[in-house]
């Protein structure tokens, strides 16, 4: 087998700092925050946008945010126009699904009993429901579902799709991720958790920082096979070189002290990139703004660029922590420094900590002109990391 | 009970899932029309029967493929179990 190379040929975003990908990069250059009130909701979003009134009520916010990320991708890629519904694929994941439906559900059970539970209360919560609706509006036969490994669902889901590309699975696959978790069951548990910042602040790798933000949103990205874009006539935007995954195999919240995982997952991507640290012009970090992550991630960045790591930043810093839904916007963000030849900030940033010491681009945006290939890397709740290597047209 | 106050009420339950066209429903408009799937009908059948305060078991279903038909169900089931109250 032939592993054919997979281009990028669409993005959709939809953040609480704009939506679509360029107005989503553009208030990442401008510096712009999404937080309000410790946490960064999509506040003008409006499902009925891309969905009918009916297919809005039948489906749950994450499912909203997916399908209005997704249109906005099949759209730049002149889509779904020219491909074969048998070889057009869709992997879209969530971390959680629709706990928004669990708990409106949960309390009008308790109420009123089993008559209570709405029949919709399966489909909307299931969370390979975004993917399904995709697949249905877009006529896309091919291969289909979601995959799960909490905030590194994003990154899991467009590499996985990247191999189902290169692999000739499909040629094309709507991939990214989604999630829709501001409601006040889920706030209340990663508030348990003690993951929240009590400051409602996102300033990764400052010393003050003491947990991440909610935020919520989707990103998508169109995977295309070379040929089949060239085919098409469409520009190519940029590439998806590598991928890595790994396991920390430590502890259910908490990564590896030594970041053993976060850095098997950069060796990994750089490793099916055939590329080398070297190589690397820019890191957009997992960088949650939680004590541990963020010392974390930098002794991996250590690890794998041996002293000599390029700039780094962390897209939460401006919209909070999307679960499922990061390391999809992430890769946008990643493609957008690429492509713009512009790397986005760290906001926030203030006070440097002796255990975070690397250019976390404080003072961006900065200038790149030559970059041409970036790591995004994603780092889940349950020890699965991902890393995805973005690399120039 | 009146036929048209029944239609009234399908009509009602096809807005409350968002069915386009449910207010200019007609006896003789079907689920086809409407373009109500399964999953509507599960939704509708559950609002009709908070509403009347009735069941309606599945077979009845069966057959029954437009609003008239909704209609004339609701109707007998009423009336059956006026009946059997009486």
């Amino acid at each position: 087998m032939v592993a054919r190379d997979v281009v990028i040929t669409g993005r959709g975003a939809v953040t609480s700092i704009g939506e679509g990908a360029d107005r989503f990069l553009d208030a990442l250059y401008e510096r712009r925050s999404g937080i309000a009130d410790g946490l960064g909701p999509c506040a003008e979003f409006d499902p009925e946008v891309a969905m009918t009134p009916k297919e809005a009520r039948r489906s749950d916010r994450f499912t909203h945010l997916a399908v209005a990320a997704a249109e906005q991708a099949v759209a730049e890629a002149g889509l779904p126009d020219g491909i074969e519904p048998e070889r057009f694929g869709v992997l879209m994941g969530s971390a959680v699904g629709g706990l928004e439906t669990l708990e409106r559900e949960c309390r009008s059970w308790l109420e009123k009993g089993d008559r209570g539970v709405s029949p919709l209360f399966v489909t909307m919560m299931m969370p390979n429901a975004a993917a399904g609706t995709i697949a249905m509006r877009l006529n896309a036969r091919g291969p289909g579902f979601s995959v799960a490994s909490a905030c590194a669902t994003g990154a899991h889901a467009i590499g996985e799709a990247a191999r189902m590309v290169a692999r000739g699975e499909a040629d094309v696959v709507v991939a990214g991720g989604t999630e829709a978790t501001l409601n006040g069951l889920t706030i209340a548990a990663f508030k348990s958790l003690g993951a929240l910042s009590k400051a409602g602040i996102s300033r990764p790798f400052d010393a003050r920082r003491d947990g991440f933000v909610m935020g919520e949103g989707a990103g998508a990205l169109i995977l295309e096979s070379e040929e089949h874009a060239k085919a098409r006539g469409v520009p190519i935007r940029g590439r998806v070189v590598g991928y890595g995954a790994s396991n920390d195999a430590f502890h259910i919240t908490e990564p590896d002290r030594e970041g053993r995982g976060a850095t098997a997952a950069m060796v990994n991507a750089l490793r099916d990139a055939e590329a080398q640290p070297g190589d690397v012009g820019y890191v957009n970090a997992h960088g949650t703004s939680t004590p541990y992550n963020d010392k974390v991630e930098t002794l991996a960045l250590h690890a794998v660029f041996n002293g000599g790591a390029p700039p780094v930043s962390s897209t939460k810093s401006a919209i909070g922590h999307l679960l499922g839904a990061a390391g999809a916007v992430e890769a946008v963000a990643a493609l957008g420094a690429i492509e713009r030849g512009l790397l986005p900030p760290t906001i926030n940033y203030e006070e440097p900590d002796p255990e975070c010491d690397l250019d976390y681009v404080p003072d961006g945006p900065r200038e790149a002109p030559d970059l041409k290939l970036a790591l995004s890397n994603s780092f889940g709740f349950g020890g699965q990391n991902a890393c995805l290597a973005i690399g120039a047209a | 009970m009146n036929e048209q106050a029944i239609l009234e009420q399908v009509r009602d339950a096809l807005a409350q899932i968002k069915v386009p066209g449910a207010d200019e429903a007609g006896m003789e408009t079907t689920w086809a029309d409407l373009d109500v799937d399964s999953l509507d009908l599960v939704e509708v059948v559950r609002i009709l029967e908070d509403h009347y305060g009735i069941q309606i078991i599945d077979e009845k279903l069966e057959g029954v493929e437009s609003v008239g038909d909704a209609v004339r169900l609701i109707q007998s089931i009423a009336a059956e179990q006026e009946g059997v109250s009486a």
